[in-house]
């Protein structure tokens, strides 16, 4: 087996007295698709927001490639080889689409304007909008801002992405065309972590479902055993929950 | 009233002169010391946002005298009271420089303002939400880079109102700059009253001069708020 991408060594954080996360200790591995489920508040976007350092630690370490996010000198370096979807996207509305892209890229990475831009038509004609390319974020649908967002994620070529319920904000009709580019993602090879509540995309695409409640992970199976024959309690309620939604 | 205005004397030398230097002092003075303002006022509201505690300290003690110091006391004190403080080459130095009270009042006036601007812009960067500060850090951007192409241009979109009205006042406040001799319109203005006793006229064309360049700071500050303006969102032309 390979080396982990990411090892969450006795992780523990805080929000002021409120133990959000509680000593959480799990890997995860290149390629793997991970959807990570659980009630609200129960720390699913905390973890994920500790993978990129975007909490500070109480206790404990996340190790991202080798790296030891706690000690880390050039925290930005790490980070721009993580890419993060969130649910409400958190596209620059002051930037056109294009240029939320290419910022990065061209601060983080140093590219040049034009090789900036010709990558980043690639991965919107990927996800389907280049036609919107120089639109500004407030004059797409959420489906297409929330496509743009993933562009913009994946045009520092990261060696994991993260998506913290990246379809929760979007009406019905919309939820498909983001699922399906991570569909396309997941199928040529990405890491993923996946906060999500669509059941549909776990037991498809998902390797693996982690299901946590109150700041811990209370089990980890293959998506097919996790609806089949879940371990837990807590999961098997969960699943009747957002499953038959009794 | 028994008075008979004499506009014309207005347009005879030297006062023709005199308010000719008086506008281009207040309009120098004002437009210089607004850019320093903005300068000094984005990075103080940026310091007291800050994670460090000293940052955050600097900024907060900086807002806090220079914003409640009256802008008269600060102009005396840097009119009277700064050189004496300086080494004694240093002082040499400064008190033959060409036009110190300009200098100084340039100083006082950029300072005093930096702080007001300071604040609203801190006010901007607070109703920023915190997710664009997320999606910033998570694409390895750093937090100089993160306030620069993403914070302040967008608190400086919220803020624009607030910030012309502190453009606006910067005017209004130079006049105050005659008190250590900077020769602006106002002062111009005093100089041709105890020369001809024509207060009206004299203070009229000290009055017309504010309203004037205070119309033409309005018409940009919204040609500016036009041209800044994101599409998409609300009030989009
Ligand atoms: N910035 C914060 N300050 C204080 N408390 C917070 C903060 N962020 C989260 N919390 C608290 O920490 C706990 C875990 O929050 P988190 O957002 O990680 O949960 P979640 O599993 O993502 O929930 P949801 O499904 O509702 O998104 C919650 O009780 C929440 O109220
Ligand atoms: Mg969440």
């Amino acid at each position: 087996m390979s080396l982990p991408l990411v090892e969450i060594k006795n992780l523990s954080l805080k929000y002021g007295n409120y133990k959000a996360l509680k000593n959480i200790n799990i890997s995860f591995f290149p390629g793997k698709c991970v959807v990570i489920c659980g009630p609200s508040g129960s720390g699913k976007s905390s973890l994920l927001r500790c993978v990129n350092k975007l909490e500070e630690f109480d206790n404990g370490d996340v190790i991202f490639d080798g790296q030891s996010l706690k000690s880390a000198k050039n925290i930005s370096q790490i980070r721009s080889n993580i890419g993060m979807v969130f649910q409400h996207f958190e596209l620059y509305p002051h930037l056109s689409v294009l240029n939320n892209i290419t910022l990065a890229p061209i601060q983080v990475k140093g590219l040049s304007k034009k090789d900036a831009n010709f990558n980043a038509m690639k991965l919107l004609e990927r996800v389907g909008i280049d036609d919107q390319a120089n639109k500004y974020p407030a004059e797409l649908s959420g489906g297409q801002q929330q496509r743009a967002a993933i562009s913009r994620a994946l045009a520092l070529e990261p060696k994991l992405m993260l998506f913290d319920e990246p379809t929760s904000a979007l009406d019905p009709e919309m939820i498909s065309e983001v699922l399906k580019v991570m569909r396309d993602l997941a199928d040529n090879g990405m890491s993923m972590l996946v906060v999500t509540h669509e059941m549909g995309f776990a037991k498809d695409v998902a390797d693996e479902v982690v299901f946590m409640d109150e700041g811990k992970i209370i089990e980890r199976s293959s998506s097919k055993s996790f609806f089949e024959n879940p371990k837990s309690e807590r999961a098997k309620e969960f699943i009747n929950k957002v499953l038959l939604k009794i | 009233m028994n008075y008979e205005f004499n506009w014309s004397m207005l347009l005879e030398e030297p006062y023709i002169d005199w308010i000719k230097e008086g506008l281009l002092n207040t309009v120098q003075l004002s437009l210089m010391a607004w850019f320093i303002a903005l300068t000094i006022g984005i990075l103080i509201g940026s310091i007291r946002m800050m994670k460090s505690p000293v940052l955050r300290f600097i900024g907060t003690f900086y807002v806090e005298i220079f914003r409640n110091i009256p802008l008269l006391v600060q102009l005396f004190i840097w009119f009277f009271v700064f050189p004496l403080l300086l080494p004694d080459d240093l002082m040499r130095a400064w008190n033959s420089l060409d036009g110190v009270p300009f200098l100084t009042a340039l100083i006082g006036l950029s300072l005093f303002t930096a702080a007001r601007v300071a604040e609203q812009i801190r006010s901007g960067i607070t109703s920023i939400p915190k997710g664009q500060f997320n999606a910033a850090f998570s694409t390895g951007l750093n937090t100089f880079q993160t306030y620069r192409f993403i914070v302040i241009p967008y608190a400086f979109r919220i803020m624009i109102p607030a910030i012309s009205s502190e453009f606006l006042t910067i005017f209004k406040n130079s006049a105050l700059t005659l008190t250590i001799g900077v020769a602006e319109i106002t002062a111009a203005a005093t100089y041709i009253e105890s020369d001809t006793f024509r207060g009206i006229e004299a203070y009229s064309v000290a009055s017309l001069s504010y309203m004037f360049t205070t119309a033409s700071v309005v018409i940009f500050m919204t040609w500016l708020e036009n041209f800044l303006r994101i599409p998409g969102l609300i009030g989009k032309k």
